[in-house]
């Protein structure tokens, strides 16, 4: 299937004879294929061509992981050696492990070339297309990347999984600028698997690019206010981290999470499900084995608001004695709801309308606060004008169980499916 | 063969056009402790050579991990054939960029004998252990240790040439404890400097204070009161006086950001902040002290100038790359840097600072009748309109002119060009902070620094 098949094998063996009890290795090939525009010129052709070796040894209970990018055999006898010697000197924790024997498989999704030709197609018309329609738009950067991964995974317990990726990564960074007046920078993008569409003609960049135009020009929210957050695609996994990180290893494992003991239970409204569907051939941005050697699964977080699983890895489920994650959780796809963007808008009588969050790190609690940007003030059921300089704060735990309504709509970024959420008791100052 | 072995002048006869052909490798050491458990101990080295060539306004750049002399030679036929590839369809014969020829050479590697893992280990160990012993009734702790080397080579075709190593060591500490309400309340911070392990942390006293430190202020913040949400007067600490500087004001000046539409662009010259504002990106050493992340010649053979933001007040200059300084018709700066052998370089900060005043803290402290004194950042944001957000895990409200009650953890955010306008007061001391990675496309260590800042700031909350 790819280059240095036999390196990964050989490679384990090494370690094995050096003396550990367990032992994992990754050998990757990556090839990265870049075309950048800056302020409407395409620049740059930048083209990356890596390898990584990755190495995870145990020994008595005593675990080290060690990484290189080169492949002559000074290098990897000198790793193997460095390793056995990272992890005599470690703790011992029989936590350590690595993945049970699994069948030997190969997995393959997406593309093998990038097309040059179309990438620098796709740049230029978006170029032309923005400053056309968009005179006081500034196209700071149009970006397609290609990427191709290429990687072999096996282990001393047997696994052996090759997998064969490759795909696009469109992004865009703007601003605007009417005289003096400058919007606030704003950014948006998607992975894909073919350029077939223009780009400006993909989810709603092209209302992001319009929505950029017209926050030249903000207006500060009349009074503070308790009110709603409509909460875009583009930041809705900033209210939705939290509880996404508080279920994973270092939280559960420090026993700080505040949903420590809530499997099974409503963490929030019932209309919200959360899955994690890395088999998902929806999304581009898959994923077919998971960072402890387990082939992945789809999964469902959270259903129906109730807490399905937490998002453990071998070593955090060994720790705690609980079940470790089918899947090492991103390609997050949240179920649609009944009702339309306009609907959710038109319904609310005085909230935000948010597209990026501009926020301090939520501490332990889930207390929040941080800046709207590239936002809008709503009024009885209108969005009114972008706004400037307003602060959004609230509880992360609360704003999960306060959600009204969500959007019928959704957007495939590759990397997730995500539609637009409306929640309530959010104070906008 | 080792970078310092490979000679990369012999390569310039396959140079075309402009060319930067750098060799680099980062060597990165992690080693976590969380609740005593060892959670991380792991090692990456990265390296490889790259080339980049400039044709007729258009860039093309490649890279590989093979530092052979065919890897190398690979490497600039390709960068040269994905220039060409760009010249012919959108190339501009008239295009060109400034010259540069310097040279710039460092190593920050230490001169001692290098310690064993087990030994690195052990040391962190006593750090957990000193934490155990001296910060009862805590419910979860975390010790980390990150070192990170940068090594690279360079040579351009305009006979630029360096060899640096750059290296910095960070101890992170995060400490959380149960409020009465039966919440978590936690507190962190990275301490350390420019250096490898052996010359930053030297014996467990190097780490002593900063643990007693962070733990006398927990358990401040374990009785913290909700901040009032809104604007307030404030003295900003030291070590957020740095990431206001980088944040705020370094990225609004960075010419490519500048070039995209940034504010700053319409204020060069103009009176942007109080009078008593000297704002710098210092490339390497600043009153006679070598800073935190030293840069001598930066990734397009450029050798590096301080480059004076705003002087007293004064929006003066912005940094630069080749292409940026070419396009403001300003001199160079060297600031273009990248962080990854198969990274091209950016604009990007090296050690930016807000320079000291002549008050002392306690007076900034004594100035206010109803504010807050905020310290320990946790992360922050910039935008093209100078909008900058901070979030702040530790504070303390001040009422006459006294520190008061901790506050809970909250964001700061305003205008930088206006706030800077409401500094009425400077500390007379600078705080240098080397734990900062500022994310522009690529990672980049950077150096922050500032005394006590005494404006007016937007506190968020209810």
């Amino acid at each position: 299937m790819s280059t240095k098949d036999s390196m990964a094998e050989e490679l384990l063996a090494t370690l094995t004879e050096t003396g550990f009890d367990k032992a994992a290795c990754s050998v990757s090939e990556h090839e990265l294929h870049e075309l950048q525009a800056e302020n409407g010129d395409i620049s740059l052709l930048r083209t990356a061509f890596e390898t990584d070796v990755s190495l995870t040894g145990i020994v008595g209970n005593k675990k080290a992981s060690l990484g290189i990018n080169r492949t002559d055999d000074e290098t990897i006898n000198a790793a193997a050696i460095n390793l056995k010697t990272m992890a005599d000197a470690a703790s011992p924790d029989p936590a350590h492990d690595i993945a049970e024997q699994q069948p030997a498989e190969q997995f393959q999704s997406g593309i093998d070339e990038p097309d040059y030709d179309k990438m620098y197609d796709r740049v230029q018309k978006v170029v032309e297309y923005a400053t056309g329609t968009y005179p006081t738009l500034n196209l700071r950067s149009v970006n397609i990347v290609f990427f191709r991964r290429r990687n072999r995974l096996v282990n001393s317990n047997g696994i052996d999984f090759q997998t064969q990726s490759g795909s696009y990564r469109v992004s865009l960074n703007f601003t605007s600028k009417e005289g003096t007046d400058t919007s606030s920078m704003n950014y948006t993008g998607y992975s894909t698997h073919h350029l077939d569409t223009p780009i400006h003609a993909t989810n709603d960049v092209d209302d992001m690019l319009r929505q950029s135009t017209e926050q030249v020009r903000t207006q500060h929210i009349p009074a503070k206010f308790m009110g709603d957050l409509v909460i875009s695609p583009h930041c809705l996994t900033t209210f939705t981290g939290f509880l996404l990180s508080r279920i994973s290893d270092l939280s559960m494992i420090d026993g700080t999470s505040v949903y420590k003991d809530k499997l099974g239970e409503q963490v929030a409204i019932n209309c919200l499900t959360i899955h994690s569907l890395p088999l998902s051939e929806d999304l581009t941005q898959g994923y077919f084995v998971t960072d402890d050697g387990y082939k992945a699964e789809d999964l469902t977080i959270v259903e129906n608001g109730k807490l399905n699983t937490y998002l453990l890895s071998l070593y955090g489920s060994n720790k705690l004695d609980m079940e470790r994650a089918a899947n090492n959780g991103g390609c997050y796809v949240i179920d649609a709801g009944d009702k339309s963007f306009d609907d959710i808008i038109s319904s609310v009588k005085e909230g935000i309308y948010i597209n990026r969050f501009s926020g301090g790190i939520p501490n332990e609690r889930g207390d929040f606060s941080g800046v709207a940007k590239n936002s809008y003030y709503i009024k009885d059921g209108t969005i009114q004008y972008p706004i400037q300089e307003t602060t959004v704060s609230g509880n992360m735990v609360e704003l999960l169980q306060s959600i009204e309504t969500i959007s019928s709509e959704r957007l495939n970024s590759g990397e997730s499916i995500l539609p637009w959420v409306r929640v309530s008791g959010v104070t906008a100052s | 063969m080792q970078i310092s072995e490979i000679d990369l002048k012999k390569y310039s006869n396959q140079f075309t056009s402009y060319t930067e052909l750098r060799l680099q490798e980062n060597r990165t050491e992690g080693i976590g402790l969380l609740n005593g458990d060892m959670i991380g101990n792991s090692r990456n080295t990265s390296g490889g050579v790259s080339a980049r060539v400039f044709d007729k306004g258009t860039w093309g750049f490649s890279c590989n991990p093979d530092m052979s002399n065919e890897g190398i030679e690979r490497t600039i036929q390709m960068a040269t054939q994905n220039a060409e590839f760009l010249a012919r369809r959108s190339g501009d014969e008239g295009a060109s960029l400034p010259h540069a020829s310097g040279s710039g050479n460092s190593d920050f590697t230490t001169s001692k004998t290098r310690l064993t893992q087990q030994e690195k280990i052990a040391f962190m160990k006593q750090v957990d252990q000193y934490v155990v012993d001296n910060c009862p009734d805590l419910a979860s702790r975390r010790v980390s240790l990150n070192c990170l080397e940068m090594e690279k080579k360079l040579y351009t075709s305009e006979g630029s040439s360096g060899h640096n190593i750059n290296t910095r060591a960070i101890i992170a500490v995060y400490l959380t404890m149960t409020n009465d309400q039966g919440e978590p309340v936690e507190l962190g911070k990275g301490f350390g400097s420019r250096g490898q392990f052996e010359d930053v942390f030297q014996s467990l006293d190097d780490c002593k204070e900063e643990i007693d430190n962070l733990y006398r202020r927990l358990l401040d913040k374990k009785q913290a009161v909700k901040p009032v949400a809104g604007y307030h007067d404030v003295i900003l600490d030291s070590d957020l006086a740095g990431i206001l500087a980088h944040e705020a004001i370094g990225h609004t000046t960075e010419a490519d950001i500048v070039r995209s539409g940034s504010v700053a662009g319409d204020y060069l010259g103009q009176q942007v902040a109080s009078d008593l504002v000297t704002l710098v990106d210092f490339a390497n050493t600043y009153a006679g002290e070598t800073l935190p992340v030293p840069l001598y010649l930066d990734d397009e053979g450029v050798e590096s100038e301080d480059a004076v933001l705003i002087d007293k007040g004064i929006l003066k200059s912005f940094m630069h790359n080749k292409e940026t300084a070419q396009h403001f018709d300003m001199p160079l700066t060297g600031n273009a840097r990248a962080f990854g052998y198969h990274d091209e370089p950016l604009v990007r900060m090296r050690n930016t600072a807000i320079l000291p005043g002549g008050d002392k803290l306690t007076d900034l402290i004594a100035s206010i009748e109803d504010g807050y004194y905020l310290m320990h950042p946790t992360n922050g944001q910039a935008d093209s309109t100078s909008e900058f957000m901070f979030g702040v895990q530790m504070g303390y409200e001040i009422k006459n002119g006294k520190l008061g009650r901790a506050i809970t953890d909250t964001t700061i955010s305003g205008v930088a060009f206006d706030m800077l306008k409401e500094v009425t007061m400077l500390s007379d001391d600078m705080v240098w902070s080397c734990a900062g990675m500022c994310g522009k496309k690529q990672p980049m260590p950077v150096g922050m620094g500032g005394p006590a800042v005494k404006t007016k700031v937007y506190i968020g909350g209810e």
